[in-house]
């Protein structure tokens, strides 16, 4: 049985996304100190985590 | 009893009550998995005690996307899209849990501390499962809903540990959660629950799990001071 295109193509989007996620956090983790490193990091999972859960596939895949 | 192992190459040439089943669990568990980011990450980012602990917002909710990813592509390979449910609004969730708003630290605590634990024992539900893709996705998905647990536990445990305000604050949120936990095991008389250990899709009833589950929360509760609720009070399904 073949995988359907749409869950393959959003497989590998969303582990891009959860790459991307992880590597903003642990880039942070050690920084906790350089308050705008840290907050910049946040920022940036923010703006992540907010797209992801729009959860506009359409958009995201199109 | 069902006690074959069934792959994605086979799912087809089941009998229709399996593929329902397991259509219906990859379905909820995917909801489930994303249903808690949409609970927490819009309250609980901004607004988290510390940097560290806004980042570990985040880092949980990272894995909780993960694990929806994992449900969705095992999904994806009998041909089920379950991407429906990234944009369901709360309200909408397939479990009632799900369907609202964490807005203060101590919910977000206990939700670790109680609803992850339940996420960990519906995985658990799926050792041994009879639909054979299922299982590799377990110890990773486990391993980090373990990670949430504790941290929710650490919180709620410190935040009972100051006494006065703080404990009032944390004991309210665990009355709210305690009764959702309970519920979310389902109803104990479930036709469906049968379903599912027969066809060696899960390996416990929804009565077997929640009891179980009651005695491991119980003395935890109790070990930090607070009071258990009243197990009936609230439920929807008992």
């Amino acid at each position: 049985m073949t995988q359907v295109i749409n869950a393959a193509e959003l497989d590998a989007y969303l582990l891009q996304v959860v790459q991307a996620l992880h590597r903003t956090v642990n880039y942070a983790l050690p920084r906790l100190n350089d308050e705008k490193e840290a907050d910049k990091a946040l920022e940036d999972c923010e703006e992540i985590l907010t797209l992801v859960l729009d959860g506009r596939v359409a958009d995201w895949l199109g | 009893m069902f006690a074959d192992k069934v792959e994605a190459k086979d799912f087809e040439k089941m009998d229709p009550e399996y593929q329902d089943l397991v259509r219906k669990v990859l379905t909820i568990q995917s909801d489930c998995e994303i249903g808690g980011p949409h609970l927490y990450v819009e309250s609980m980012l901004p607004s988290a005690p510390t940097r560290l602990d806004k980042l570990i917002v985040a880092r949980t909710a990272t894995e909780e996307i993960d694990h929806f990813r994992k449900f969705a592509h095992v999904a994806g390979d009998i041909g089920l899209d379950v991407s429906f449910v990234l944009s369901l609004p709360n309200q909408k969730r397939y479990v009632e849990t799900f369907r609202g708003e964490i807005k203060t630290w101590e919910d977000f605590a206990v939700f670790g501390c109680l609803i992850d634990r339940i996420g960990r024992y519906q995985l658990e539900e799926f050792i041994g499962c009879s639909y054979r893709p299922i299982e590799p996705l377990l110890p990773d998905i486990i391993n980090e809903e373990l990670g949430h647990i504790d941290y929710g536990e650490t919180q709620t445990r410190e935040l009972a540990a100051r006494g006065g305000e703080s404990k009032e604050k944390i004991q309210r949120a665990l009355d709210r959660w305690y009764t959702k936990a309970l519920d979310m095991f389902g109803h104990s008389v479930s036709a469906r629950s049968e379903r599912y250990v027969y066809w060696g899709i899960k390996r416990r009833t929804n009565a077997e799990a929640r009891q179980e589950y009651i005695k491991e929360v119980n003395p935890l509760i109790e070990s930090m001071g607070l009071s258990v609720p009243d197990p009936l009070q609230g439920r929807h399904y008992l």
